[in-house]
């Protein structure tokens, strides 16, 4: 883990301007079974360091891949020059945010590496169980993916302090094919934040839910497709979370509003029913963990909690320091930058609706003639609240009880009016932690929401 | 510490290690980025970066590491972390480096920068936005210089190196008026020069036309089966996908390829010829070498229809018995076809202009379902308006051969040469 060499370099920090240091390291592991063959086995890191200072509202940024006294020096002062130097262009003149205090936030957690040979074994481990218990599958992958931040950061005017985060994932797909001969897959993501031995060092527990990744692979081998239209639906869990990222949560990101996002003329009006409230977490939840937890951001800001919606209302933004000036909002920790060459920008953190009351066999059995949407592969969303997400697991809902299972599908709608429509929300919240959030660099982030009963577009023959 | 020497210094590294047979690439990179945000500049970032990347072989175990710490000890790690990697991985003999392609020395785009001249086109570009296309709103908009230098050596003798430099301008676009905004739209293009004003490069006048006359898009209803009409953006992200999920690498080596024993055979329309060309001059930074180590190729991978290779490495060939491809799937060339686009458009009964796709990735068995983005409906030969909340949905292997026509007009951004793409049969949907 990275030593703090950077802590004495802010003497070198200009006068009048805002600086923030950031000494910043990456590490990935990944081992790729495919079909028990070993395709992929590597391990990588990157490390560097990376200045960005605020010039009333011009900014440089410089980085160099270097984590030495020498390396800090430089990028100070370049991202310093680059700060001068555009301001000639920028024409922006914007007083500097004032200082929300300052201090040290403690290290929270540890890296904890293992050999390549470990994580091979794993892999083997879970790969030999599928291939000896589900013969009859067309395919299968086994993929172990770790990735780590370890970051210390160093400010002018804010909080300093040393983050990690590291998080490591196996994902098990598996793939068959229908009677007529077509190809179809599942996958599941095991894991969270912690290193290896958190969560891998006993595969036998994760078998009863690769089991239950069979049985649905099996309900999906006699899916049908999805009858294209604008249908009532329950959003499983996971479906709930992407929802909350994709859908809202970027509509909400302050640059985003600057842009022109459909949040902008809506602030403290009703964009959800009143079953929806929905915050972007920073560290706990329900008095535990959040999945990835923040306690600091890259331009020093303490993270604390950010209600977005209470009760429907959209009461707040994500915001950096700039924008919470200009909104009237508290910063509350979002601007963050993946790897060393990266400028911190608003991004979410564990973003979630919160639960309700009803059971998920009650938002089942409400439903005549609808979907179950489970898991999502991907989604999507833009300044409209448009949003889109892949629909890789669901049955169809007949009086109540669940039918046939469906083959992949697309669900789409626009946020604020899609919210309006949700009228049973369960009481328990599923979280994801896997997945990368993409705005110009990647992000790893959490998502959560329970199960809501709603209307939606879902796309089919 | 020049390349070369750096490159000498690993290589004395592993065999002190006892490593004989590697494979690595060594390189230094420098990026200036003006970045943009709603019309004007906002920051300035400067990137200097490293990497090394290194694939060894202990018998028939192989295992890689990569970096960006290319100094003494940097190296050393790197090659103590790739020799652990081999060390725990399986003996598989498919695993393999490219025989010796010689050694060439390859010098692409421009080096030396003109960054003055660089803010100036982008301060143009601002200009003609506001006065041609007044309700556009440049949300974000990144302009670079990347330059780097880079090694690569094989035990079998090859050595490449490099010496290459690009601009790149992408914006993030919507319109607006009053509290009206459109959905986020996207494109950009790479050059070498700095001849050409920015607005009249890539697609970008024809994107800021179609954005700003989204601004009140009309919901469908119900359902019908139509003709779209793929943007060349679009229809490269369609071509991707399709090559992907029939011709890529893990569907062959996994079984589940629907195109598995096709090769030679018909697969799509026969106008459709889809090509990786790295040399092609539309192509600003072609690739030069693969990730294997053989010097990049020009690979037909669709010719009028037929599929004549599936997408290998060295690896996924060795283990399928079948032929590699000499190239990276990247460089997308396709073969223009023999209409304008206002013949295509005239030639639509019921239809879209599909601009983008935003939808799930579509399994191995290419059925694709998605929401259609910065699109307008086409009826009876005329463009309607834009259209929200619309889907598409249908199947890639069918779709591609179902070409109603191909385009004369191409896209070239650069990247990428892709004409408009006309497919029938696609179910589109709305409330």
């Amino acid at each position: 883990m990275l030593q703090d060499i950077i802590g004495s370099k802010r003497e070198l920090f200009a006068d009048g301007v805002q600086t923030v240091l950031r000494g910043h390291e990456n590490r990935n592991r990944r081992v790729v079974l495919l079909k028990g063959n070993l395709v992929q086995n590597s391990r990588s890191e990157g490390c560097g360091i990376s200045a960005r200072v605020n010039n009333r509202g011009t900014f440089g940024f410089a980085s160099i891949a270097e984590y030495t006294p020498e390396a800090a020096e430089q990028v100070i002062r370049a991202a310093t020059e680059n700060a001068l130097f555009l301001g000639k262009h920028s024409g922006r003149d914007i007083p500097l945010p004032a200082s929300a205090g300052t201090g040290t936030i403690p290290l929270s957690a540890q890296i904890v590496d293992v050999d390549q040979k470990t994580i091979i074994d794993l892999c083997r481990t879970v790969d030999s169980y599928v291939e000896k218990k589900y013969p009859d599958l067309s395919s299968r992958t086994v993929v172990y993916t770790e990735d780590s931040q370890d970051r210390i950061v160093c400010s002018s005017d804010a909080y300093n302090g040393h983050l990690v985060t590291p998080r490591c994932y196996v994902y098990v797909m598996m793939n068959a094919e229908t009677k007529d001969g077509v190809p179809v897959e599942l996958f599941k993501a095991f894991g969270g934040f912690g290193s290896f031995h958190d969560h891998f060092d006993h595969p036998e527990k994760l078998y009863p839910e690769i089991d239950g990744l069979y049985r649905k692979l099996m309900d999906k081998k006699e899916g049908v497709y999805a009858e294209a239209g604008y249908k009532t639906v329950v959003l499983g869990g996971m479906m709930g979370g992407m929802l909350a990222h994709e859908a809202v949560g970027h509509t909400v990101e302050a640059d985003l509003v600057r842009g022109g996002s459909v949040a902008g003329p809506n602030l403290n009006r009703r964009v959800a029913s009143e079953l929806v409230t929905m915050v972007d977490f920073a560290h706990t939840f329900e008095g535990g963990p959040a999945p990835l937890p923040v306690f600091l951001d890259d331009e020093g800001t303490m993270a604390t909690d950010d209600v977005l919606i209470r009760d429907g209302i959209l009461v707040g933004y994500m915001n950096d320091r700039e924008t919470a000036e200009e909104y009237g909002m508290k910063a509350t920790g979002n601007a963050r930058g993946w790897t060393f060459t990266d400028e911190p920008i608003i991004r979410m953190r564990n973003t979630c609706i919160l639960p309700g009351k009803n059971t998920v066999e009650e938002l089942i059995s409400s439903v005549d003639d609808g979907y179950y949407l489970i898991d999502s592969g991907n989604g999507q969303a833009d300044l409209t609240g448009e949003f889109m997400f892949g629909v890789t697991c669901g049955y169809e809902i007949k009086n109540g009880k669940l039918g046939k299972a469906l083959l992949d599908t697309t669900v789409t709608g626009v946020a604020f009016d899609m919210l309006k429509t949700v009228d049973m929300v369960s009481d328990r919240v599923e979280w994801s932690s896997s997945g990368f959030c993409g705005k110009k660099q990647p992000m790893a982030v959490g998502m959560g929401g329970p199960h809501m009963r709603c209307k939606i577009m879902i796309g089919g023959r | 510490m020049e390349l070369k020497k750096t490159a000498d210094l690993l290589d004395s590294q592993l065999k002190e290690q006892g490593i004989g047979k590697y494979k690595y690439t060594l390189s230094r990179s420098e990026k200036q980025e003006l970045n943009l945000e709603n019309g004007g500049f906002k920051l300035m970032r400067t990137v200097f970066n490293n990497s090394g990347s290194l694939k060894v072989f202990l018998g028939e175990k192989m295992g890689s590491a990569s970096g960006n710490n290319i100094t003494g000890d940097g190296l050393r790690k790197l090659a103590a972390e790739a020799r652990a990697a081999a060390e725990s991985a399986s003996e598989d003999p498919c695993h393999d480096l490219a025989p010796d392609q010689g050694k060439e020395f390859f010098c692409q785009g421009v080096y030396e920068p003109d960054l003055d001249r660089f803010i100036e086109r982008i301060s143009e570009f601002l200009e003609t936005t506001a006065k041609d296309f007044p309700k556009i709103r440049i949300m974000s908009a990144i302009g670079s210089f990347d330059r780097w230098e880079w090694i690569s050596r094989n035990t079998n003798g090859t050595e490449f190196s490099a010496r290459a430099g690009q601009y790149h301008f992408g914006i993030e676009i919507c319109a607006g008026e009053g509290d009206k905004t459109t959905g986020l739209d996207y494109t950009g293009f790479t050059t070498a020069n700095l001849d050409t004003p920015f607005m009249e490069m890539g697609d970008l006048r024809r994107r800021l036309g179609d954005v700003q006359n989204s601004i009140d898009p009309e919901t469908l209803n119900g359902k019908f089966e139509g003709t779209v009409i793929m943007t060349p953006g679009c229809a490269a992200e369609f071509l991707y996908m399709m090559l992907s999920n029939y011709a890529g690498e893990g569907v062959v080596i996994n079984g589940t390829s629907l195109w598995l024993d096709k090769v030679g055979e018909q697969v799509v329309n026969e106008n459709l010829t889809v090509s990786l060309d790295p040399y092609d001059e539309r192509i600003v930074m072609g690739e030069r070498g693969t990730g294997d180590g053989f010097r990049s190729e020009k690979v037909t991978i669709i010719d009028r229809g037929v599929l004549k290779t599936h997408m290998l490495s060295l690896y996924g060939a060795n283990k399928t018995g079948r032929p590699v491809m000499k190239n990276s799937a990247f460089d997308l060339v396709v073969a223009p076809g023999d209409k304008t686009l206002e013949e295509m458009i005239a030639s639509v009964d019921r239809g879209l202009i599909l601009g983008g796709f935003s939808g799930g990735q579509p399994g191995t068995n290419g059925e694709f379902s998605g929401v259609a983005k910065n699109s307008f409906l086409i009826e009876k030969g005329k463009i309607r308006g834009a259209v929200t909340e619309t889907m598409v949905n249908g199947n890639l292997g069918e779709a591609f051969k179902n070409i109603r026509g191909i385009s004369r007009e191409l896209l070239c951004d650069g990247s990428t040469v892709v004409p408009y793409i006309a497919v029938d049969g696609i179910v589109i949907s709305g409330k």
